[in-house]
């Protein structure tokens, strides 16, 4: 059941391309990511759907009904804004109720309304509070109570939370989850914190130049990157070139290191380049658990992350991350200490070169 | 994150099409209808001889009629000693305010009267200095009576250069002051740290540090108080009643009636005001530009 | 502390130039003060009751007032749907319209007021013809009402714009446009129940300088020969002695109740500085 489609937009400012070839399909309820590093696209994507943006070639549909050219006051897409956009000559009630008051609702309904919004974002206290008398994250949850005020069909966030500090971001992410599925609507979320997009999204759509990289659930994004950029961009990576060794039962080299992967290689021949991408807390010492690719390292360099410690190993000529829990009883190794090192063939992600 | 949100503004201009323009239309066609025009009038006009024909002549003339270059001397002078004198004040002024350790309500005091003088100007200012230095201006009064010097004995004159200069000035400095205030704000304190850390003395913090910073900033705003004062027609032209020759009472003379025998001439003094008055602005704008790369 | 480090830290050059400068602004100011109650030791007030019962005071005040007023409106008109829209749609006009509002600077009241009598003393005709379709502006009332708005429009133009776009700088008018789009409000609830509401005080304080630059103007006023306060205060000061001194104080308190407004409204200190 499509909710909200994207069918082949693209958008050309000039000879520049911002997004080429989008094409998505969102569920009703669902709430998508899109992630990606800044100038990928992302926002421009978001104010076509919003309507401040009329796309160069594609087709937008919501229930589907085509609104590609519907002016942005006559599509009913709930936005929030990073710089939160409240308007400063309203209190809170009255910035919530804005909307409804446009579209010429019943004043009772309007106060019905804006006071149930208010208890959604527990902030019945600031009702007549002006803007500049609340705090980001107070001003913040406003904007999304007055975008969902007018029950619009979709809820477009453009990185509602980065001009907010660490802890109000978490707090406040944890709230805009809960209230959207609360209220079953469907939410599109654009960021470029991988953090914020795992932890939110039903699915995530990265994207890189305008392109969709990679779309699938925070579980298949983070285990199962398809590219290397989104490999890269979804937490750290180890990342090095590579050379098939026997495609039928998956053996690759590392410069010289022969590692086994559960990867699919039928497709590829003896000798063929290809990336190979290992997540750090995927390797592990050898001398701890006993598996497929067990390999010798050099210690290179230790760094204490708190409850992490990253350890730098060069493995043949290429240099990884291992991860190891931090433990007060933990042994670490000395700079410069042979070692040897293993993970699971799972692991072991083939990308191309 | 600033790149997410100039991407798509920036772009936005090559896809505007002639639509878009339409609404800035009224106000370009405001401007060309009562700004334009009438400046363009006085240009072509300033090209032509009395039967209309393309003529050099009156802008030679302009250089070579003595009550012409003596009018342009004159208002070039005072607008120069003014600027610079107006220049001076103010910027003493608001330095003693600013940095020079006076208490701070006295800044918001002189802000406003700046706010208020540099905006009192015309008729009512020439009459409050006829009442001060006139004659028998208070001052003038005090002077003989307590101090015993006779300021018009000693050849002074309101109603001369020195006169209408002393007026001038009266919104001039304050003009000073509302510029210069905020730029001396711009000063940073870690900078004078930083000298004196260095082994600068106050003289060589100011000599080597402060006035080189400040120093574009001086200038571009003595250069705008040096239009301010030579665009001035009112304050002139109520105390002397036209009896000193600065160039725009000579082309309000002209105005008013063909003085000088030959319109295109009074057209090509016009047109040499304008130039001197656009040179001007832009040396502000090019010293306000290298202002703002230093003091943000 | 002894006497001598107070005495070093005591900022007296600051002090001196201050005391300059204050005298500078307070003497031509007690000056007519002073002069103004002068005309008649028994009666001080004298010259301001004349200088207020003369009816010609009253009406070219009024008309003052009514010409300042019917610019500021205009200007609004004119410069806040041009503001709003360059910062919306048209960023790339930008330079060429500040450009413009900054050219009255280049061409002062004086050159301006010469160039709009040379243009509108001829008739409108057909173009190529000699068909009059309007009489010159200057020969009819309205028509130097027409002339003398628009040039004090001109006049003001830089202080109004620079004024407006700083107030919609401020509070970032395009993303509340989106906002109130995505909301569902058309252009009309926009522009008057967003902008116009939240640049208040930059259109206060331009309204306020405008007014402050046309109520005393002399020089448009005097050679499009309206009867207006300026050439009025001119011409009694050419027969007169204590009434003009007694309007002139007027004016400058009125100046002051100008810039004090301003600085109330914008409440800060920065004021934009008047041109003559």
């Amino acid at each position: 059941m499509t909710h909200l489609a994207l069918k082949n937009i693209s958008k050309h400012f000039g000879d520049f391309t911002a997004v080429r070839d989008f094409d998505l399909e969102v569920k009703k309820g669902e709430f998508v990511s899109f992630l990606g590093p800044s100038g990928c696209g992302k926002t421009t994507t978001l104010r076509i759907i919003a309507g401040f943006e009329i796309p160069s070639s594609g087709v937008i549909t919501i229930n589907d009904m085509d609104i590609t050219n519907k002016a942005p006051n006559q599509r009913n897409v709930g936005m929030v804004f990073q710089s939160y956009a409240l308007f400063p000559n309203m209190t809170v009630s009255q910035n919530i109720g804005f909307g409804l008051r446009v579209r010429k609702e019943k004043e009772s309904e309007v106060k019905d309304r804006v006071a149930e919004m208010l208890s959604i974002i527990h902030m019945e206290e600031k009702a007549n509070s002006y803007p500049y008398q609340l705090s980001g994250g107070q001003m913040q949850r406003v904007a999304l109570a007055r975008a969902l005020a007018i029950r619009p069909e979709v809820l477009l966030l453009d990185e509602p939370l980065s001009a907010l500090d660490a802890k109000i971001r978490v707090a406040l992410r944890a709230e805009i989850r809960s209230i959207q599925q609360k209220l079953g609507i469907t939410a599109i979320y654009v960021t470029h914190d991988q953090e914020e997009a795992l932890s939110l999204s039903d699915r995530i759509v990265v994207m890189n130049k305008g392109e969709m990289e990679q779309v699938g659930t925070p579980f298949e994004i983070y285990n199962f990157p398809t590219t290397v950029f989104s490999a890269n961009f979804v937490g750290t990576l180890n990342n090095a070139s590579a050379e098939v060794v026997d495609p039928a039962n998956g053996l690759i080299s590392i410069g010289g290191v022969q590692f086994e992967s559960a990867v699919d290689l039928k497709e590829r021949k003896k000798g063929d380049k290809v990336r190979v991408a290992i997540r750090p807390e995927r390797l592990g010492f050898a001398s701890e658990q006993k598996k497929a690719n067990v390999v010798d390292c050099t210690i290179e360099n230790i760094t204490f992350l708190g409850s992490i410690v990253r350890i730098q190993v060069t493995i043949g000529k290429a240099k990884f991350y291992m991860d190891t829990f931090n433990n007060p009883f933990l042994e670490l190794p000395k700079i410069g200490d042979k070692d040897q090192v293993t993970c699971s063939k799972e692991a072991v992600l083939v990308l191309d070169e | 994150m600033a790149q997410t949100t100039v991407n798509p503004q920036n772009r936005i201009a090559v896809t505007t099409n002639w639509k878009t323009w339409l609404g800035v239309a009224p106000f370009f066609l405001f401007a060309i209808l009562f700004l334009f025009l009438p400046s363009l009038r006085l240009f072509t006009a300033s090209f032509s001889a009395p039967d209309g024909s393309f003529t050099l002549n009156n802008i030679i003339q302009l250089f070579s009629e003595p009550f012409i270059v003596n009018a342009y001397k004159l208002s070039i002078q005072i607008s120069a000693v003014t600027a610079l004198g107006g220049g001076i004040l103010g910027f003493l002024l608001a330095y003693s305010v600013t940095v020079g350790g006076l208490p701070k309500p006295l800044r918001s005091v002189l802000i406003t009267f700046s706010g208020v003088a540099s905006n009192f100007a015309g008729v009512p200012l020439a009459f409050a200095f006829v009442a001060t230095i006139g004659r028998q201006g208070f001052v003038t009064q005090i002077l003989k009576e307590v101090f015993n010097i006779g300021i018009y004995d000693a050849g002074f004159n309101l109603y001369s250069f020195m006169g209408l200069s002393l007026v001038y000035m009266y919104f001039q400095f304050p003009l000073m002051v509302l510029i210069m205030a905020p730029a001396l704000d711009g000063l940073k304190k870690e900078w004078r740290e930083a000298a004196e850390n260095l082994g600068a003395n106050t003289t060589q913090y100011w000599l080597k540090v402060a006035l080189p910073v400040l120093l574009p900033s001086i200038l571009g705003t003595m250069i705008l108080l040096f239009g301010n004062a030579f665009g001035a027609y009112a304050t002139a032209y109520a105390l002397t009643g036209g009896r000193i020759g600065i160039i725009t009472i000579q082309i309000g003379a002209q105005i008013r009636g063909d003085v000088l025998y030959n319109p295109g001439l009074g057209y090509a003094m016009a047109i040499g005001m304008v130039v001197i008055m656009a040179i001007s602005l832009a040396g502000y704008s090019w010293l306000q530009s290298k202002t703002e790369r230093w003091l943000k | 502390m002894t006497f001598i480090t107070r005495l070093r830290r005591f900022p007296f050059w600051s002090w001196l130039w201050f005391m300059t400068g204050a005298l500078y602004f307070i003497l031509p100011l007690l000056a007519t003060f002073e002069f103004s109650l002068s005309w008649d030791p028994q009666y001080p007030l004298k010259a301001y009751q004349r200088a207020f019962e003369d009816q010609r005071f009253w009406n070219s005040f009024m008309y003052s007032n009514m010409l300042a007023l019917t610019t500021i409106l205009i200007s609004i008109i004119l410069i806040v749907p041009t503001a709003y829209w360059i910062r919306l749609r048209l960023p790339q006009a930008r330079r060429i319209v500040e450009f413009i509002t900054l050219m009255p600077f280049v061409v002062p009241a004086i050159i301006l007021v010469f160039g709009l009598i040379r243009i509108y003393s001829q008739p409108f005709t057909v173009p190529f013809t000699d068909i009059v379709i309007l009489q010159p502006l200057t020969n009819f009332k309205m028509g130097t009402n027409i002339l003398i708005v628009a040039g004090y429009m001109v006049l003001s133009m830089p202080y109004m714009y620079r004024s407006v776009d700083t107030g919609m700088r401020t509070v970032d008018v395009r993303t509340l446009t989106e906002a109130a789009q995505s909301l569902g409000a058309n252009w009309f609830i926009i522009i008057t129940r967003i902008i116009l509401p939240n640049i208040r005080s930059a259109l206060l304080s331009g309204a306020l300088l405008t007014f402050a630059i046309v109520v005393g103007e002399v020089v448009l006023a005097s050679f499009l020969g309206v009867s207006a306060f300026g050439p009025y205060l001119f011409l009694l000061g050419q027969h007169r002695a204590y009434e003009p001194a007694a309007l002139s104080f007027v004016s400058f308190l009125l100046t002051w109740l100008v810039m004090g407004l301003i600085q109330l409204v914008t409440g800060s200190q920065e004021q934009a500085a008047g041109a003559h």
